[in-house]
């Protein structure tokens, strides 16, 4: 093998490769006698098919087999004995000696550009904040309240008085228009809100102000964009009869209110919001941390991101932009952007995301971080149980598509290496309340 | 007595066109190659064809010289399809050897 490097510039590679024919031929031949051992050929018993016909009827496919194989070979040990990593799958041509049968050596080129050199910064250096929030017992209390008032009830209004805004009234109802009955507009019991929404606009008003036992005949438009579209825009009468008015109770925050919502005590209600508040607390503290390290990382990142693998992480990204615009979902401080600039905003994000990715990249593959086993399967597992009753078929995809698991593993990968990053570095832990730590900085990267 | 001098005299007066009904296709068999060492080479042919006239057909079709033919007829089976009886056509094969030194090529397309 015969290499001759013809470019070397900032990161590309070109290299022109001559395999000596010999090598190609003979391997040719193995391959044809291999595929001449399993062949069914009619007029011969399978394995004695001679050589002759094997090369006549399938010398063309088992050429492109064998080159293929020659020169991915040949790109691999130029590779390995170069010592080069390319940052993306090497661009092949084949220059001659390709055609088949031909006794001539094979000559391609090889293009690619090599993963720059990069230098870890030192990550002792670096310092960071880690936000942290405290599960106050006001947020457990506002939680609580929230629940007590999904749970609440009515209670019969004794006192004979006018139905009054807050009240539930409990109605029998007939529904006319043009003096017919109409289907589905009756209805007998229906507790109506005074004041509050889902039903017709001027129903629950005009009921308003009657007592128990009154009876009443109320008009009201239906709205324009109504869901029944016979009745949409039409004027309709009700005949209302109030049976009884009902008046709301706060369901109080006591022992029974979390017995009737399957708990022991109140007290495990409490811990259970505390803990799921101090959980979500983590969650933003751990993405906060992420994103400051992530930032200081970039800024200490001194090496050239290869163009190719900037400009795919740019296609990506850009074909997603264009899709929202196109659906009239562009962010807001997106939209008065014109074209250019928007361009090379999200060019300069996309160098950034190829930087990170190189940088905890190679600092995973410098500190021996991999992704175990266990920790797949349990992304695995994880991802299997958003799919209730279908677990099995989910772990069948898994196994058997090895992009989709990588897909589970970047981010596992990520991870792991934040955390390793995190221990290395000087991190401070400062309070503060729960609003700012949930004000995310903005554009994620 | 079938006159031998009358079939090869009609034989040499056959058209192209009929020297291409003739040969039908070659024999690409494991037996076949194997008598392509003695410079042999197998055909089917037409099941009407004689000796003379499968052996002009060769020299002229192939350009190239006959020593002799050797046919035979190989009997169709009896099959059967859905249960009614059925026949598979005769094949006549001709093994033609050729001078020494020749060869056909039955790879390339007839001329």
């Amino acid at each position: 093998m015969q290499v001759t490097e013809t470019l070397s510039e900032g990161l590309k590679r070109g290299f022109t490769v001559t395999v000596p024919a010999a090598g190609i031929e003979s391997k040719r031949t193995a391959r044809l006698k291999e595929v001449g051992q399993s062949m069914k050929l009619p007029g011969f018993r399978p394995g004695k098919v001679p050589m002759s016909i094997l090369q006549q009827r399938f010398g063309e496919s088992v050429q492109g087999e064998v080159l293929e194989q020659v020169v991915s070979e040949a790109t691999r040990t130029l590779l390995d004995e170069r010592g080069l990593r390319p940052a993306m799958q090497p661009k092949v041509d084949v220059v001659s000696g390709d055609a088949p049968g031909s006794t001539d050596d094979l000559k391609f080129t090889v293009e690619f550009e090599v993963l720059p050199e990069i230098t870890i910064p030192d990550l002792s250096t670096l310092s960071l904040e880690r936000l942290k929030s405290e599960v106050n017992a006001e947020t457990v209390d506002k939680a609580l309240k929230e629940i007590a008032g999904r749970q609440r009830e009515f209670e019969k209004v004794e006192e004979d008085r006018p139905a009054a805004s807050g009240d539930v009234v409990s109605v029998d109802f007939v529904g006319k228009v043009d003096g017919v009955a109409f289907d589905g507009g009756s209805a007998d019991d229906v507790n109506v809100e005074i004041g509050g929404a889902g039903f017709i606009p001027g129903f629950a008003e005009q009921i308003e102000g009657m007592k128990a036992g009154d009876e009443k005949v109320i008009t009201v438009t239906f709205p324009a964009d109504y869901g029944a579209e016979h009745l949409a825009g039409k004027e309709a009468t009700f005949d209302i009869k109030v049976r009884e008015l009902k008046r709301p109770i706060e369901a109080k925050i006591d022992d029974d209110l979390a017995k009737k919502l399957g708990f022991e005590g109140l007290e495990q209600v409490r811990d259970l919001i505390s803990k799921q508040v101090g959980q979500e607390y983590e969650q933003l503290s751990r993405l906060r941390l992420k994103r400051e390290l992530l930032d200081k990382l970039a800024e200490k990142t001194d090496f050239q991101a290869p163009p190719a693998m900037v400009d795919a992480e740019f296609d990506q990204i850009w074909s997603r932009i264009e899709e929202d615009r196109k659906a009239g979902r562009l962010d807001e401080e997106d939209k008065d952007k014109d074209e250019d600039t928007l361009r090379a905003d999200y060019r300069k994000i996309a160098e950034r995301r190829v930087k990170l990715g190189l940088l905890l990249a190679e600092i995973g593959r410098v500190n021996n971080i991999t992704v175990t086993p266990d920790e797949m399967m349990q992304a695995v597992r994880a991802e299997a149980s958003r799919y209730p009753g279908q677990e099995q078929a989910v772990f069948e995809f898994f196994s058997k598509n090895p992009q989709a698991a990588d897909g589970l593993r970047g981010p596992i990968f990520e991870n792991k290496v934040i955390d390793y990053i995190v221990e290395l570095a000087k991190v401070e832990d400062k309070v503060v309340t729960p609003e700012e730590l949930a004000e995310m900085p903005e554009a994620d990267v | 007595m079938t006159n031998i001098l009358a079939i090869r005299k009609k034989a040499e007066r056959m058209s192209r066109e009929a020297m291409y009904d003739i040969i039908r296709s070659p024999l690409i068999t494991e037996k076949a190659t194997a008598l392509s060492e003695k410079n042999q080479v197998g055909f089917k042919v037409a099941i009407s064809a004689t000796k003379p006239e499968i052996k002009v057909a060769v020299e002229t079709l192939f350009g190239v010289k006959v020593l002799g033919v050797n046919t035979l007829i190989q009997k169709g089976k009896a099959k059967r399809f859905k249960g009614r009886p059925g026949q598979r056509s005769d094949v006549k094969k001709a093994f033609v050897q050729l001078a020494e030194g020749q060869s056909i090529d039955l790879t390339a397309k007839l001329v």
